[in-house]
């Protein structure tokens, strides 16, 4: 049997590795458009901060795939997949025959629609060239703009700021809070002060409209007519998936390759794992997801029927060292909804129930995982906690008089 | 007692400090860890980290 599987990121490399667990004889071969080996995409944040040398980036050490035998073409996209002939071929003029092939595209940064993003000194954060390029770039500039203040676009002026001689940073985002689908105005006004003490600048409700400068980038021009100087901009806008030569090859494509409870494509012998899918109308974007994804994909590939019902994202996040839970409501609107809040600014400590009729309904708890997972358990079941909603917030709360 | 370390995310498990966010107290070994655990980090399970040297 001959797997070929497009892409090293992370669901392509599970799922090259799962498939030799089962077929030790499999002729196993991964198509990567990056120069690199895989290496977990988080390190890249750790490589911009300083904190993880090159060397370090990578998952395996080398020669692993040559002792899975597991065949590697680096550096090589793929432009065309035959569905019909049962072959793909790449960039390079490559022509690849498969039994069964799995697609493991991924995403890639999504860039808005704002004029000057070829000037130079504009960075997207995605793949390992990015970083590099990112890097060589910080150790001559002076001031950073990053255009998206999600978690990535967090992470990533944290990242900077943390550098050795840090350049100076602003986050501009869309929506005058950050993280408004996780966050309550209180919670997302603390996280921004939590920045503003680290250094760095937040700039909200800022949409940028244009990149400033002649060859080189010297700012960002916002609707209001506003200005930021900037001689590096990093845009953090989201991503998109990567499902090109799935649509043109007409596979079914919605908003990622779609994909039924097998990981099968709408064309036989093709499987999709990864950022690239759709399953069950849903696209995750969340490593176990991908993962998963790519154990059950590599499985049914080997002849083991396993099924793959989703995945629950966990509802607690690391956001710029903050531990973040963030689940169902996060305000008390309408009738019979209340909530209680405790909050310790210095500490970056925002704890937050939301009840309806005496049941918890939401939460958010930032600053601390102790009674994280609690919470958002007796959440879930919407447990009437009517009787101790003021004691619950307490740190030292015991939650084994709830069970 | 040795590091582990995540190949899909490169959290490092450090048995000197644990897990403590998940109830794994400092000077837990890797090996001791329940198979329930998993990377606190990216959520992915315990054979999906490898010895650091």
């Amino acid at each position: 049997m001959r797997i070929v599987v497009v892409g090293n990121g992370l669901a392509g490399t599970m799922a090259g590795k799962t498939a030799r667990e089962i077929l030790p004889e499999a002729e196993i071969e991964i198509v990567g458009e990056e120069r690199y080996p895989y290496y977990p995409r988080p390190n890249l944040i750790e490589f911009l901060a300083g904190r993880l040398p090159y060397d370090r980036l990578f998952a395996f050490p080398e020669g692993w795939a040559e002792r899975q035998r597991i065949g590697l073409r680096l550096g090589e996209r793929v432009v065309r997949l035959k569905p019909g002939e049962h072959r793909i071929e790449t960039a390079s003029g490559a022509s690849l025959g498969y039994d069964a092939l799995l697609l493991a595209t991924g995403s890639r940064a999504a860039v808005p629609p704002v004029a000057g993003v070829e000037r130079r000194g504009v960075f997207v954060l995605r793949t390992l060239d990015d970083a590099l390029a990112l890097v060589e770039r910080l150790s001559s500039s002076r001031r950073v703009v990053v255009l998206g203040g999600g978690l990535l676009g967090l992470e990533i002026a944290r990242a900077i700021r943390g550098r050795e001689t840090p350049s100076e940073v602003e986050v501009v985002e869309f929506f005058d809070r950050l993280l408004p689908r996780q966050l309550d105005p209180g919670a997302a006004d603390l996280l921004k002060s939590q920045f503003e003490k680290a250094g760095i600048a937040i700039r909200l409700g800022a949409a940028a409209t244009e990149i400033l400068g002649a060859e080189e980038t010297s700012g960002v021009r916002f609707r209001s007519g506003e200005t930021a100087a900037a001689d590096t901009v990093v845009i953090a806008a989201g991503v998109k998936p990567e499902t090109g030569v799935a649509a043109e090859a007409g596979l079914e494509v919605g908003r990622g390759i779609v994909v039924d409870d097998r990981l099968r494509t709408s064309a036989p012998r093709i499987y999709a794992a990864g950022d690239a899918v759709e399953h069950r109308g849903r696209l995750y974007g969340l490593i176990p997801a991908a993962f998963e994804q790519a154990r059950a994909a590599a499985s049914n590939i080997a002849g083991q029927d396993r099924a793959y019902d989703g995945t629950i994202p966990s509802n607690t996040l690391k956001v710029a060292g903050l531990y973040l839970t963030s689940i169902g409501e996060i305000d008390a609107e309408g009738p019979g909804a209340e909530s209680r809040l405790r909050s310790v600014p210095e500490a970056g400590l925002y704890k937050k129930i939301v009840l309806r009729d005496g049941r918890l309904t939401g939460a958010i708890w930032m600053g601390t995982k102790t009674g994280a997972a609690e919470i958002a358990r007796l959440v879930a079941l919407r447990k009437d906690v009517g009787s101790v909603k003021d004691a619950l917030l307490a740190d030292d709360f015991d939650f084994s008089e709830l069970a | 007692m040795d590091k582990y370390e995540c190949t899909a995310c490169g959290y490092v498990y450090d048995p000197a400090i644990g897990d403590p966010d998940n109830g794994v107290p400092p000077g837990t070994r890797f090996e001791d860890l329940p198979d329930t655990w998993v990377c606190p980090q990216c959520g992915v399970p315990k054979d999906l980290f490898r010895k650091l040297s």
